[in-house]
C-alpha cells in the first residue's frame, strides 16, 4: 500500500510506534531497563485533582471567570476524555484481548477496568453528593459550578484514562533472569 | 528450552511463560494443555494443585 492511499488508523499506528513506546513495551522485563508506568499516570492524576481543589480553595476567582475561560479549558476535556476513550477501548474493549494479547494480559486487562471502572463508580457515588451539598451551603453562583463539574469530569476523564496502566504497574512484578 | 521459544511454540507472550513459572499466574486449561502437548506429557505432569517437590533452586518456588 502507497503512502497516499493509507488510512488515517494506518498512519495513527505509524504515530504511536514513532513515540517508541510499542517497542519499549515488547522488550524483555528481565533487563532491569523497563520501568513500570506508574509516575506519568500519577502525576496526571495530581494535576487533575489540584485543578478541582483550586474550584474550591478559590471561588471567588473562579465566579469571576468568563464564559471564555470555560470555553478555553473544553479543549483539555476534550484531550482528557479522548485520551482515556483511546487508552481503553481503543486497546482492548472492556477485557477483549487486542490483536497482540495473550490470556493473562487479557485478563490483567480485564482486572484493571474492572478496578478503575468500580473505584470511578465508588469516587462518583460519593462526590456527586457532597458537591451537590457543598453547592447549597456555600451558595455557589453558576460560574463557580461550572467550574467544579468541568474540573470533576477532567479527573473523571484523567482516572479513566490512568487507573487501568496503574493498576497494572502495581501488581507488575519483575521476572527474575532465565 | 528458553521461556521465549516456548512462548512461540504455544502461542503466549513469553513474560507470561515467566509469570507461569513463578506461580504469579494460573493459565487456562486451553494453554495448560498446549504446553502439556509440546512437552508430550500428561497436564498433571506439568501442572498440579500442589507444589511440586524441589529438586533444584530456591525453596517454594515451583511450576
Amino acid at each position: 500500500m502507497t503512502r497516499s492511499h493509507r488510512s488515517i488508523l494506518s498512519r495513527l499506528d505509524d504515530a504511536v510506534r514513532w513515540t517508541g513506546i510499542p517497542a519499549r513495551v515488547a522488550d524483555p522485563l528481565v533487563d532491569g531497563k523497563h520501568q513500570p508506568l506508574r509516575w506519568v499516570p500519577l502525576l496526571l492524576i495530581a494535576l487533575s485533582c489540584l485543578q478541582l481543589v483550586v474550584c474550591f480553595i478559590w471561588p471567588q476567582e473562579m465566579e469571576r471567570l468568563s464564559l471564555a475561560t470555560l470555553v478555553a479549558l473544553m479543549p483539555a476535556m476534550v484531550l482528557g476524555i479522548g485520551t482515556g476513550v483511546v487508552v481503553v477501548y481503543m486497546s482492548g474493549p472492556l477485557g477483549k484481548p487486542s490483536r497482540e494479547d495473550d490470556e493473562r494480559e487479557a485478563a490483567l486487562r480485564k482486572d484493571s477496568l474492572l478496578f478503575c471502572l468500580g473505584l470511578l463508580a465508588a469516587l462518583n457515588g460519593l462526590g456527586q453528593p457532597i458537591l451537590l451539598i457543598m453547592s447549597q451551603w456555600q451558595n455557589w453562583q453558576t460560574g463557580h459550578g461550572a467550574m467544579v463539574v468541568i474540573s470533576a469530569l477532567i479527573l473523571n476523564a484523567t482516572l479513566l484514562g490512568t487507573l487501568p496502566t496503574l493498576y497494572a504497574s502495581w501488581s507488575f512484578r519483575r521476572l527474575p533472569k532465565e | 528450552m528458553s521461556r521465549r521459544q516456548l512462548a512461540e511454540a504455544v502461542g503466549v507472550n513469553h513474560q507470561t511463560i515467566g509469570y507461569l513459572e513463578r506461580g504469579d499466574y494460573k493459565p487456562s486449561l486451553e494453554l495448560a494443555l498446549k504446553i502439556a502437548r509440546h512437552f508430550g506429557v500428561a497436564v498433571e505432569m506439568v501442572f498440579s494443585l500442589d507444589r511440586f517437590p524441589m529438586t533444584f533452586g530456591r525453596k517454594g518456588e515451583g511450576g
